[in-house]
């Protein structure tokens, strides 16, 4: 029985799935849940935050030190509302919608390398089992539109599934491109794989990231995928299902308190699903950047401690900005508050910077420091570009990403082809 | 030139240019929002505010002389000013002074007028009350400044 428990400990190669470890898969899907719901509050206040900055703003401030505990005073506004059901909706499948929605963006994670053991499980069909429970997210979607019975949920909805299933072919046909850049690593006998592990294995095998791979042709398939992602999840600026100058709130106008909650929640579980793809695929998931320019065991040790170091600048952060406070008796909670959380986020840099642990986390680390550069952009976005209109935007995803992304296809099998072609040619004279 | 327009379409030259503007706006000193009533604003020194009446710093006497030059200045007639000669240095005395608030424009006229710096328009920008009455200001309030009002539970 204790063998049982602690058997998969002394595995330092597979994942749980893989080694066959139900328990601990399990124990890792309760971390990946409270991690990326986690993950979803902290982006409820940082984009906000962020949004204000872009924006001349300051954002929250009042709850909390510069309003940190937000997103627990919407958590508990939601939570106590009413829930509105409204006349007419198809009851069942209106209280279903919400679910489904949420089901499938967290059911993506399962796959998801947060490390070359950190994963729920590894599929040898990986990347396709993202893409196809996460396009099952439409049908959520639809669901909540129609069963809402009112004309803005269902228009919302129609443009959603029509935008999300317009950009996932070209979104499909850069993974294709990435995918096929895996079978050129040397000793794998032109075979290449799907599955999410051997995909950053191949990029550690090949010495490159596949952003950089073929260049430009990496680029240009990264750069499509980033913009089809960003529509995929129906944020700004593709953002028209839920454009509220046009219909209130897209599919989940009717929609209130926690049932809302939910489609908010997978809206960010989806945002972090697409771009752990992207991170996988190009970014080289949990490897550390310049493994060639700057190789050896000094470099591997200063770049497994650099996350730690980042967390122990931002508690640095927050003590700077508890001494900017306003000096004012009504605030003093807050500047204590704003300093102990310094101290507990320097503690916890601390612990992430001594040697034995840095090595042990740097990969999920690193991979959570490519999403969360991932989770800017599309603030960044946000604050900066003008919804697009929907014929412009199906102009873009048809006339523009699709032909492009053909195009990176076929020129990258010819230019990963070239020695064979070559050789053929050769040959046949 | 439809050579260029394509160029910055296809390395989408204007969206960087964008997104270069908002990323610059990030810094902490473009911030515009006050936190008002934690950290007060500056105020401008040209600001004209509510009226104040000085007094002598050392004898804590007004400096108001009576001539009746503000109310006359006042486009609005809010000023009124009454005084009674004193029979022993046979000097004029205020006696009343009202400035009613509701009415001023804050033009700075009176300030103007006046022939002794007494009466100014203070940098003083909460003028908000619960009453019409307490916009009428005497001269207890002109020259000690409107008290803060207390707040109970």
């Amino acid at each position: 029985m204790l063998n049982y428990l602690t058997g998969y400990l002394s595995n330092t190669t597979d994942t749980p799935g893989v080694a066959g470890s139900n328990l601990w898969a399990l124990i890792y899907i309760l971390i990946i849940f409270a991690g990326v719901s986690g993950f979803v509050v902290l982006m409820n206040w940082g984009e906000r935050k962020l949004l204000a900055h872009f924006q001349i703003r300051l954002g929250p401030m009042r709850v909390g030190p510069h309003g940190l505990l937000q997103p627990i005073a919407d958590a508990v506004k939601l939570l106590t509302k009413e829930d509105v059901l409204p006349d007419g909706a198809d009851t069942v499948i209106f209280r279903f919608a919400p679910v489904w929605v949420l089901l499938t963006a967290f059911t993506t994670m399962i796959v998801i390398p947060f490390g070359p053991q950190h994963a729920v499980t590894d599929m040898n069909i990986g990347i396709l089992f993202m893409l196809g429970v996460s396009s099952l997210g439409v049908l959520g979607i639809i669901m909540a539109g129609w069963a809402s019975n009112s004309h803005y949920p269902l228009l919302g909805s129609l443009r959603s599934s029509a935008q999300m299933v317009s950009y996932e072919v070209a979104m499909g046909l850069a993974i294709v491109s990435a995918v096929m850049m895996t079978s050129f690593t040397a000793g794998w006998d032109g075979a290449g794989t799907l599955s999410m592990v051997k995909i950053v294995e191949a990029q550690r095998l090949q010495g490159t990231w596949f952003i950089f791979k073929f260049f430009p042709l990496g680029f240009v398939a990264f750069a499509i995928f980033a913009i089809a992602m960003i529509a995929e999840t129906n944020r700004a600026p593709f953002d028209l299902p839920e454009a509220e100058s046009e219909l209130v709130a897209g599919f989940h106008t009717e929609y209130s308190g926690l049932r809302w909650s939910f489609f908010m929640l997978a809206e960010y579980a989806g945002m972090f699903a697409v771009s752990s793809i992207a991170t996988t695929l190009w970014l080289g998931g949990w490897l550390r950047p310049f493994p060639n320019l700057l190789a050896g065991k000094t470099w591997d040790m200063a770049f497994a401690m650099f996350p730690g170091v980042l967390v122990i600048l931002v508690g640095f952060a927050a003590f700077y900005n508890a001494a900017k406070m306003p000096k004012h008796p009504a605030m003093k909670p807050q500047v204590v508050g704003l300093w102990v959380l310094g101290l507990v986020v320097v503690a916890v840099g601390l612990l992430m910077v001594m040697p034995p642990v840095a090595l042990k986390i740097s990969d999920i680390a690193w991979f959570v420091l490519k999403i969360g550069f991932f989770m800017y952009l599309y603030v960044w976005y946000r604050a900066t570009f003008p919804r697009y209109r929907f014929d412009q935007l199906m102009k873009v995803g048809w006339k523009v990403l699709l032909p492009i992304s053909l195009g990176v296809l076929v020129v990258t099998g010819i230019v990963g082809l070239t020695p064979e072609l070559w050789a053929w040619m050769g040959g046949g004279r | 030139m439809k050579v260029v327009t394509l160029l910055r379409k296809v390395f989408l030259v204007d969206l960087l240019k964008g997104l270069r503007v908002t990323f610059k706006y990030q810094h902490p000193k473009e911030i515009y929002t006050e936190q008002y009533p934690l950290e007060r604003p500056q105020i401008a020194e040209r600001y004209r505010g509510l009226p104040r009446m000085n007094v002598n710093p050392e004898t804590g006497e007004t400096l108001c002389i009576a001539c009746d030059l503000c109310a006359k200045a006042c486009p609005e007639h809010l000023i009124v000013v009454e005084s009674e000669r004193d029979p022993v240095t046979k000097r004029k005395v205020m006696t009343k002074f009202t400035f009613d608030v509701s009415r001023c424009m804050f033009c700075g006229l009176c300030e103007e007028a006046c022939s002794t710096d007494c009466l100014e328009l203070s940098q003083d920008f909460e003028i908000a009350t619960f009453d019409r009455n307490q916009f009428i200001f005497d001269r207890k309030r002109l020259e000690q400044g409107p008290e803060g009002t207390e707040y109970t539970r």
